[in-house]
C-alpha cells in the first residue's frame, strides 16, 4: 500500500473529467479493458515468442534477431496502448488503486520490465535472461489482475 | 431439463460453488484465462496479418503457420478448459447474459472460419506460399479471424461487468 503522501494525487485523479467519465459510463471500463487485454496479448505474446526460442519452443527455425526485428515494433506499440488504456482505468477508481498492494507492485514491476527489456534483453539472450523476461512481464499482468482483490 | 436448470445444477456442484465462495480461486483461474490470450491470440493474429500482407511478408505462409499454429492450439485448449471452469462457477449469470451468448456464437464463427480456410484455400498453399499478397479468400479469412477474436475478448470483458 502507498504512503499517505500519494493520497492527493489519487484524490485529484478521481475528480478529473477522465476519471468521472469512465466511472459514470457502465461500458467504458470494459471497453477500455478490452484494448488493454488485446495489447497485453500482443506484448506478452511477443515476449513469449522471442524468449521461448531459447528452450527450443515455437519459432526455433528463426533467429532471435529476425524475429525481434519483425515483432518488436508491435511490442512497443502495444506497450504504449497498455499505458494509454491503463491510465483512464486507474483514474476511474483511484482509491481502489491507492488502497491495494497490487497497484504499486505492478507499477514497479512494469518499470523493471521496461528497463530490463531495453538494457538487457536487447543486447543479450540466453536461458536465464529468457526466464526472467517472461517472469517479469507475466507478473506485471498478474499484479494488474490482483488490483481489485488485494 | 431446460438449459437454465442444467446451468443451475452445474453451478450448485460443490467444486463449482466452491470457486465462487473462495476468495482467490476465481481470480486465479481468470488470470490463467487472460494470460492464455497471449499464447493464443497474438500467434493467431500473426498468421492473420501474414495473410493480409502486414507482417513477415518475406516468410512463407506455410512456415508462419507451422511456427505459430501449435501456440494457437495450446492457448486455445487452456482458454477452453479455464473458461469452462469459470462458466460453471457462474453458469446462471452467463446464461442470462446476452454478451455470453454473442461470445459463444463468435467462437463458433471463429472455428467455422478456420475450418473453411484449412479445407479450401490453405489446402493448396504451395501455389501461393511465397506471394506477399495472398489470394483474396485467404485475406478474407485472416480479416474475419482478427475481427471475430477481438469481439470474443470484448464480449468476455462486457460479461464480467454488465
Amino acid at each position: 500500500m502507498l504512503s499517505e503522501r500519494w493520497l492527493p494525487l489519487f484524490d485529484w485523479a478521481g475528480k478529473t473529467w477522465l476519471g468521472t467519465t469512465v466511472r459514470d459510463h457502465v461500458l467504458a471500463f470494459p471497453i477500455i479493458e478490452t484494448f488493454h487485454l488485446l495489447a497485453l496479448a500482443v506484448l506478452l505474446g511477443t515476449v513469449l515468442i522471442l524468449n521461448l526460442r531459447a528452450f527450443g519452443l515455437g519459432a526455433k527455425t528463426s533467429t532471435y534477431a529476425t524475429m525481434a526485428a519483425e515483432l518488436e515494433p508491435w511490442m512497443l506499440v502495444s506497450l504504449v496502448i497498455l499505458i494509454a488504456s491503463g491510465i483512464p482505468m486507474a483514474m476511474s477508481e483511484p482509491m481502489k488503486c491507492y488502497e491495494s498492494w497490487s497497484f504499486p507492485i505492478k507499477m514497479m514491476l512494469m518499470v523493471a520490465a521496461i528497463v530490463w527489456h531495453f538494457a538487457v534483453q536487447r543486447k543479450r539472450q540466453g536461458k536465464g535472461i529468457a526466464v526472467l523476461s517472461i517472469l517479469l512481464w507475466t507478473s506485471v499482468g498478474l499484479a494488474g489482475k490482483g488490483i481489485p482483490y488485494v | 431439463m431446460t438449459i437454465l436448470s442444467a446451468c443451475e445444477w452445474l453451478q450448485s456442484l460443490p467444486w463449482a460453488s466452491g470457486i465462487k465462495e473462495s476468495s482467490w480461486q476465481f481470480p486465479v483461474i481468470e488470470s490463467v484465462h487472460s494470460l492464455a490470450i497471449s499464447v493464443m491470440l497474438w500467434p493467431a493474429a500473426i498468421l492473420d496479418l501474414r495473410l493480409l500482407g502486414v507482417v513477415m511478408k518475406r516468410r512463407r505462409v506455410s512456415v508462419v503457420a507451422s511456427q505459430f499454429l501449435p501456440w494457437v492450439w495450446v492457448g486455445f485448449v487452456t482458454m477452453v478448459l479455464s473458461g469452462v471452469v469459470l462458466f460453471a462457477s457462474e453458469a446462471v449469470k452467463c446464461y442470462n447474459s446476452p454478451f455470453f451468448r454473442v461470445k459463444l456464437v463468435l467462437i463458433a464463427l471463429a472455428g467455422l472460419n478456420a475450418l473453411v480456410f484449412h479445407m479450401t484455400v490453405f489446402g493448396n498453399v504451395q501455389s501461393w506460399d511465397e506471394a506477399q499478397a495472398a489470394p483474396w479468400r485467404a485475406k478474407f479469412a485472416g480479416a474475419c479471424s482478427l475481427l471475430v477474436w477481438v469481439g470474443v475478448v470484448a464480449m468476455g470483458r462486457a460479461l464480467a461487468y454488465a
